[in-house]
């Protein structure tokens, strides 16, 4: 396990990326711990510009943005983590039996990850989104029926890569010795996959990010006045933002927020793809 | 043999993609016809339960039919070229699509070719600079935009350029008082409305392209037979155009294709939020006021989009790749 963490933090990118992604998840887990929510809404202090009171400024009902933004973050994290956990626990078993097991099982996998390859994830997600809107969901349903529309391009890759292993020598001794398909898909060749899998997780949260907020921007799933796709909504459509200048720093500070939580997590991804995969690392 | 073994291929993806999404629609709670049902007996003064006969005769839905008659009759559909009835919009579908697909694969197609173009180039610039500051910086940009969702791309420039500056509209493809047609006039402020569409599809796929053109282009460099070029004595510039773009492009060209397809779908949230008339904003209306019918027809036409989109890139790919024709 140290041999795998360790060249993590030689690579820059990698290292700025945990950083950020760090930043964000402590304040996701203790923030809230220390700022309390204050959601009664204070006219009078409507679209107060960024101040040592308000650090980020309030929005159209004078609620303060930092508070929002803190206890936001629980949800946003948690959701994206979650979906993109789902999909890769999804995609890495479908994939793995599909690329081991040969004949009717792989011929029907294959049929069942292409159908979800042509189908658009985020329409599709959409309509299953009002299909439940009606009841409330928790966020491991609401996780589950994102990882549904992203684990299929990781199933297709993964069975690819199995396909090539499969037919290494080492694989063949193993099945020699009668060692049993469990212990050649376990010990054999689910450890050549690991680096790979955890790169597709960081890469998937991007996805399951910008799903999500796409989501809860609609308003077809909500669980959390603070989620930050719906403060985004509120930023847009319920506070008159489009007709008026005054609340502009409201949208853009979400929005950095958004931006800088998907980048960490892309620099995060890169770095370990650097690290891990020896043909991207002749380069630099 | 190929070709027919290919067509049935096609023929049974599609079969079974719009089998899943006639029971993903179906799935949804409700009568599909309720909201005309109700709009029928309001306007015509009548009870609900016979606004709403008259409102399943209209969409042609009859709630007794089994289920898997509905199917077959919805693939027959399909397979014929109509696709269903709207129920909020009170017209075929094929109408709305008539009216809507123009404006999307108008933004779609102009966003692709500047995204396409000026990726491409900017990718190869930045390999062909390899270990200076300009192979840094620009991957570093590229990874920024990345990181930036479509949509909130798109509320940004709605922002900037729509509330701010007051220099984009805010909605629609033209103004409402102008008729279409190919005139300059029309032409200008059509391309006026699509501009903010326009520069939230095109700007993440610079970024996309550009890093892949990159990345192939680098693998290529280091390709023995561009050594052996550089041994040949043959000018960098040579080099860059004829042996290293050249190869790097290709599978990129066949990924346009599938690129444009997924687009389809893809552009929904952007078209919604800047109130542009094309599939995703109908799209995104049929989510919203439940509305089955033009659900199921548009979502059907984005699959077959897709499905036909892959089958182009793979014809593309054996044509530019002659060594896929071969297998």
């Amino acid at each position: 396990m140290k041999d795998f963490i360790r060249p993590i933090f030689k690579n820059i990118k990698a290292l700025i990326g945990f950083i950020f992604l760090s930043i964000f998840i402590l304040m996701a887990s203790i923030g809230p711990l220390f700022i309390p929510l204050n959601l009664t809404s204070n006219f009078a202090e409507r679209y107060q510009p960024p101040s040592l009171k308000h650090p980020y400024g309030t929005d159209y009902f004078g609620i303060d943005i930092f508070q929002q933004i803190v206890h936001g973050a629980r949800s946003v994290i948690g959701l994206s983590v979650l979906a993109s956990l789902f999909a890769v626990i999804i995609g890495s078993i479908v994939g793995i039996i599909r690329g081991y097991l040969g004949g009717v099982i792989s011929k029907l996998l294959d049929t069942i990850i292409t159908i979800f390859l042509v189908i658009p994830s985020f329409p599709a997600l959409l309509i299953m989104a009002a299909i439940f809107s009606d009841k409330s969901l928790n966020i491991i349903a609401v996780a589950l029926i994102i990882a549904m529309w992203l684990w299929a391009p990781l199933a297709k890759q993964i069975s690819a890569q199995v396909l090539s292993i499969k037919s290494k020598e080492f694989i063949e001794t193993s099945r020699m010795l009668n060692l049993g398909t469990p212990y050649i898909l376990f010990k054999d060749i689910m450890p050549l996959l690991i680096p790979y899998i955890f790169i597709n997780f960081i890469t998937q949260l991007k996805g399951a990010m910008e799903f999500s907020v796409g989501l809860m921007f609609l308003g077809l799933a909500k669980f959390d006045p603070t989620h930050w796709g719906v403060m985004l909504n509120y930023a847009l459509y319920q506070a008159g933002a489009l007709y008026t200048p005054r609340g502009f720093h409201y949208p853009v500070i979400i929005m950095l927020h958004i931006i800088l939580l998907i980048y960490g997590g892309i620099l995060f991804a890169q770095g370990i793809e650097e690290v891990y995969n020896p043909k991207l690392r002749r380069y630099e | 043999m190929s070709i027919l073994n290919k067509l049935l291929q096609i023929f049974i993806m599609t079969f079974l993609a719009l089998t899943v999404v006639f029971f993903i629609v179906q799935s949804m709670p409700g009568d599909p016809a309720f909201g005309l049902a109700v709009s029928i007996a309001q306007s015509r003064n009548m009870s609900l339960d016979k606004a709403l006969e008259i409102a399943h005769n209209i969409i042609g839905y009859n709630p007794k039919e089994p289920l898997i008659l509905r199917y077959l009759k919805f693939i027959r559909n399909i397979f014929v070229g109509n696709f269903g009835y709207s129920t909020y919009f009170k017209t075929s579908v094929n109408e709305i699509i008539e009216k809507a697909l123009p404006w999307t694969l108008f933004v779609i197609s102009i966003a692709t070719f500047i995204g396409f173009f000026t990726g491409v180039t900017l990718g190869a610039f930045s390999a062909q600079k390899r270990s200076t500051f300009i192979d840094t910086l620009i991957p570093t940009i590229f990874s920024i935009i990345q990181a930036i969702p479509a949509f909130v791309l798109a509320v940004f420039i709605l922002f900037v350029g729509g509330v701010k500056l007051r220099l984009l509209p805010l909605g629609g493809a033209y103004p409402i008082n102008m008729n279409p047609g190919l005139y300059p006039g029309f032409i200008l402020t059509a391309f006026h409305h699509a501009l903010g569409p326009l520069l939230a599809t095109s700007i993440p796929q610079i970024a996309s392209w550009g890093l892949a053109m990159r990345g192939n282009c680098s693998n290529i460099i280091e390709e023995d037979f561009v050594r052996f070029a550089k041994i040949r004595g043959l000018p960098d510039s040579t080099i860059a155009r004829r042996y290293v773009r050249k190869n790097a492009i290709l599978p990129l060209v066949a990924s346009l294709a599938i690129g444009i397809g997924y687009m389809l779908g893809g552009h929904t949230l952007v078209e919604v939020i800047f109130n542009y008339p094309g599939i995703g904003y109908y799209f995104g209306q049929a989510i919203s006021v439940r509305d089955f019918g033009l659900l199921t027809g548009l979502f059907s036409l984005i699959v077959i989009g897709v499905i036909l989109a892959t089958f182009i890139a793979e014809i593309l790919y054996s044509i530019i790749d002659p060594r896929v024709k071969a297998q």
